[in-house]
């Protein structure tokens, strides 16, 4: 939506496409905030931002881009503040900003622990302001490749059936991960990679696809987010002796280390048995009802009617679950892809700002700041050159893939391979990660590939078949899950979320300070690196 | 758990309608949406509903159970399995079905729109280029209508919208009340205008069923008290609807109770309350009103008036008037939350008490 306002306001004839109703999308669920350096609280300016994030990156962010990022934030900020955007306040009347993991200083923006949704509600009453069209639940499958560039998508109406082509002389992808490949994840059923795969299916290169962020505060047994927000206000992470293990791991940051740091303490803690089924627990107990019910609202909720637990009396069990992707389409710092005409912003998209980690706070900004970018990178590419051509065979081989689809009369539910890919995907690529494991994943990911051309499609009408969609969904996961594990296993080392405690514990700078570039060949995967762009930084130890 | 559920099936294609009975497993922890995903699956694929976040925040799963609409992600389905219910599952209310549980939502966005649902920035924007400089207190105005998800809930169960389709209805409402309590924004009066006509504030029957049927406590039926508040304030109050609010509080302040027979004059006006004394005397002859009005003040009346004085003494004019939260909050609550933390950590079964490991001095250097 950031991206579509940007362009209109640049003088773009702009549409939007969207799977949901874009007030229904997953950045509505980002509960903690959004970082800026507005210094509101505390001392403050973009650099220590960047450096943060750099830190925070593993060393494996592209400089430039970090400091185009946290330069722009703020002004971004203001400006989602001037259009209405509902953020808490100090009490001077000023926005409020709270600590996050990572952070040097308290730089994230907030209001209450909805702020993705406050975020999402603004941006639709801005392109409603502006009227821009949006086809809505339109499944976007496929880009239009012509003349090497990228000038529509093929998409699948799903309120009245149909293959419906739509032309544009750019394209932004905005369409988020892929959290959905494993079984514990915050993330909703929407996010199942589907922008990353269709420009891999096009020829365009995925970055940095090993590096997949565990939230270490996601409610057991559903995987549901409980913000990183809980921890900024005072709350603990206990083991079952009521130790704040964190203490040995990050004596200096506790629980406000950054995330894949958390998550692995937590897993360790869990492996060596001292969680408490499975899990370990969130503590705010001390914070009090008022601080609670206050700042924390939606999180106490989601633990009374998830969990069935009153976070005022009694802590919450929690384990790290899958929830951003670092990787995504490799951009440049205006959004553009290889592919001419073809931009990504967010978090199906690689700048990277992110690297190997990211910090709490700055995915909610990189939609906006980069968003913006893409949209107006893409709409000026547009405003100077003309044509559009919709070769009609792209729809007719659509259609064609689609007959064998729908008209396959057998075969197996879609939701057993899905399940498998939950299921593998969390025991072999999650928060630690052997050769062994991942090569065994490899093997799991080939097999459940070569069984997806016999999945059977239940639902054969036009009118809102979902069970299409899933069908469709569930190959983008499939192969955007194959990227990634292939990406890990050549990764030799442990940085950031890739960590590899029992073979290569360390980060191993001279060899692998590099992006890891994964392309579709010739139906699997070809690997290659990139190099990582540096402005001020060199890469020191990491200590929290 | 082993539980049943019935879904009205709908076909738009061919317009048949048919409820269907299903039996399935399903972990005790499962909600309804949990339980349609493993009929989905395991059953029927064509079974058609909305889903994403599964958390209560994305506002796709709106639909009714038993008649009363859910998020379906919000509705743990053990209660209901061991009592042996077979819930009977259907689409929202006052939206055309398109299939089984999905409506078609572009009559609810197209009265979303009708409110010129964005900021119209006022004259006071912060000229140091930063954000505008607004207490939290004055924010929590909003708070409420702040938290709605666009789920739908409220308008399948509006019971005013189901006489009149075109009532703008309480989610529209709310999203008003969002930018009227809003102190950036500059064009309260145009849109209370805009929102007193036919169709707006005044055409809410005051049955509460948004209220109830929230799952996010937005209350957008305070919010629509808190517009027509602001309306009154402001002098937006050629509405019947206003007149007749304004009449209440006035009689109430005066004589301490509601002095009917000036009602109807007092709202559509003398020439049209004349037009109505047939209806009066057929309300007088079945006993509705009494046939002589007894002029008196109520004994109580001091109570009226003395709440009337605090809240001007509070300067709580509008929709300021309206108290704030309470029912959210009331919703959310349970238990003696004044218990301290002592008393918390001492709770039979608690989670032992949190404390720091000493760490060896190497380890934090």
């Amino acid at each position: 939506m950031r991206a579509a306002i940007e362009a209109f306001d640049a003088g773009a004839d702009v549409a939007m496409i969207s799977k949901l109703h874009p007030t229904r999308s997953h950045s509505g669920a980002a509960e903690g905030g959004i970082n800026a350096a507005l210094g509101n609280a505390a001392d403050d300016n973009p650099e220590i931002h960047a450096y943060d994030t750099v830190k925070g990156s593993d060393y494996l962010g592209d400089q430039d881009a970090i400091e185009i990022f946290t330069a722009e934030a703020p002004g971004d900020i203001i400006q989602l503040e001037n259009w209405g955007a509902v953020f808490s306040r100090r009490d001077d009347g000023r926005l409020a900003q709270r600590p996050f993991g990572a952070a040097g200083s308290p730089r994230t923006i907030y209001s209450a622990d909805i702020t993705g949704h406050v975020l999402i509600q603004v941006l639709w009453e801005q392109c409603c302001k502006r009227d821009i069209p949006v086809y809505e639940e339109f499944f976007a499958w496929q880009l239009v490749e012509n003349d090497g560039r990228c000038q529509g998508v093929v998409c699948w109406d799903l309120l009245h059936g149909g293959l419906k082509t739509l032309g544009g002389k750019t394209v932004v992808l905005a369409t988020g991960g892929a959290g959905r490949q494993y079984r514990v994840t915050t993330n909703a059923y929407a996010c199942t990679g589907d922008g990353m795969a269709m420009a891999l299916h096009t020829g365009l290169p995925l970055k940095d696809m090993e590096f997949m962020q565990f939230h270490p505060t996601t409610l057991y047994p559903t995987g549901i987010l409980l913000t990183e927000g809980i921890r900024g206000e005072g709350g603990y992470l206990i083991n079952k002796d009521g130790e704040r293990f964190m203490k040995r791991y990050a004596p200096n940051a506790l629980e406000l280390a950054s995330r894949d740091v958390v998550s692995r303490s937590e897993q360790t803690e869990i492996d060596e048995g001292r969680g408490v089924d499975g899990s370990i627990l969130l503590d705010m107990r001390h914070l009090g009802a008022e601080r609670i019910l206050e700042r924390l609202p939606g999180s106490r909720e989601l633990a009374m009617t998830y969990a069935g637990i009153d976070p005022i009396f009694d802590p919450v069990p929690v384990r790290p679950g899958a929830h951003y992707h670092m990787g995504g389409v490799e951009t440049d710092n205006d959004g553009a892809t290889e592919m001419t005409g073809l931009y990504a912003a967010g978090e199906c998209a690689c700048v990277s700002i992110h690297g190997s980690n990211r910090l709490g706070g700055n995915s909610l900004m990189e939609t906006i700041t980069f968003g913006r970018r893409a949209g107006r990178s893409a709409a000026e590419w547009a405003l100077a050159n003309t044509t559009v051509e919709v070769p009609a065979a792209v729809e007719r081989d659509a259609d064609a893939r689609l007959r064998e689809l729908l008209d396959r009369e057998g075969g197996e539910r879609p939701w057993k391979l899905r399940e498998e890919l939950g299921v593998s995907m969390l025991e072999n690529f999650a928060v630690f990660r052997t050769e062994e494991g991942m090569t065994r994943q490899i093997e799991i990911l080939e097999g459940l590939r070569e069984r997806y051309p016999n999945v059977y499609v239940e639902d054969k009408g036009q009118v809102f078949n979902s069970d299409l969609t899933q069908a469709i969904e569930l190959g983008n996961m499939l192969d955007t899950a194959l990227c990634m594990v292939t990406a890990g296993v050549v990764r030799k080392e442990s940085r950031g979320a890739h960590a590899r405690p029992h073979d290569y514990p360390t980060r191993d700078d001279e060899n692998f300070l590099h992006h890891s570039i994964t392309r579709w060949k010739d139906g699997g995967v070809e690997l290659s690196t990139s190099e990582v762009r540096f402005t001020q930084w060199e890469p020191q130890e990491r200590k929290y | 758990m082993q539980l049943g559920l019935k879904i009205w099936r709908y076909d738009s294609a061919t317009g048949e309608r048919e409820l269907r009975e299903y039996e399935l497993e399903a972990p005790d922890e499962a909600t309804l949406l949990d339980c349609l995903d493993i009929l989905k699956d395991k059953q029927d694929g064509s079974l058609a509903y909305r889903k994403s976040c599964r958390m209560m925040i994305c506002g796709s799963c709106g639909m009714r159970m038993d008649g009363a609409a859910v998020l379906a992600c919000k509705t743990r389905m053990y209660d209901i399995a061991q009592e042996g219910r077979v819930p009977v599952i259907s689409a929202m209310g006052n939206l055309p079905i398109v299939k089984d549980l999905v409506v078609d939502m572009d009559p609810f966005w197209d009265k979303f729109k009708a409110m010129w649902p964005w900021l119209q920035p006022g004259y006071d924007r912060p000229e140091d280029g930063r954000e505008y400089r607004i207490s939290q207190e004055r924010m929590n105005v909003v708070h409420k209508e702040a938290l709605c998800i666009n789920c739908g809930c409220c308008v399948s169960e509006c019971n005013a919208m189901e006489s009149d389709p075109e009532f703008l209805g309480p989610q529209a409402l709310a999203k008003g009340m969002r930018f009227v309590g809003d102190p950036r924004d500059g064009a309260t009066v145009e849109r209370l205008e805009r929102y007193s006509q036919e169709h707006g504030i005044w055409d809410c029957t005051r049955c509460y069923f948004c209220n109830e049927r929230c799952p996010k406590g937005v209350d957008p039926r305070d919010a629509i008290a808190k517009l027509g508040a602001e309306s009154i304030r402001l002098g937006i109050d050629r509405d019947m609807g206003a007149k007749h609010a304004k009449w209440f509080v006035r009689s109430a302040e005066t004589t301490g109770w509601l002095r009917e027979e000036e009602l109807i004059p007092k709202t559509q006006g003398y020439a049209s309350a004349i037009k109505q004394l047939k209806f009066g005397a057929s309300l007088a002859k079945h006993g509705k009103v009494r046939p002589v009005p007894v002029p008196h003040t109520a004994k109580d009346v001091g109570e009226a008036r003395n709440l009337r004085k605090l809240v001007r003494e509070q300067d709580r004019q509008g929709a300021l008037g309206h108290v704030q939260g309470e029912k959210a909050l009331e919703r959310l609550t349970h238990g003696h939350i004044d218990a301290s933390l002592e008393e918390i950590y001492a709770r039979p079964g608690a989670a032992p008490r949190p404390w720091l490991p000493e760490v060896e001095e190497e380890a934090k250097a």
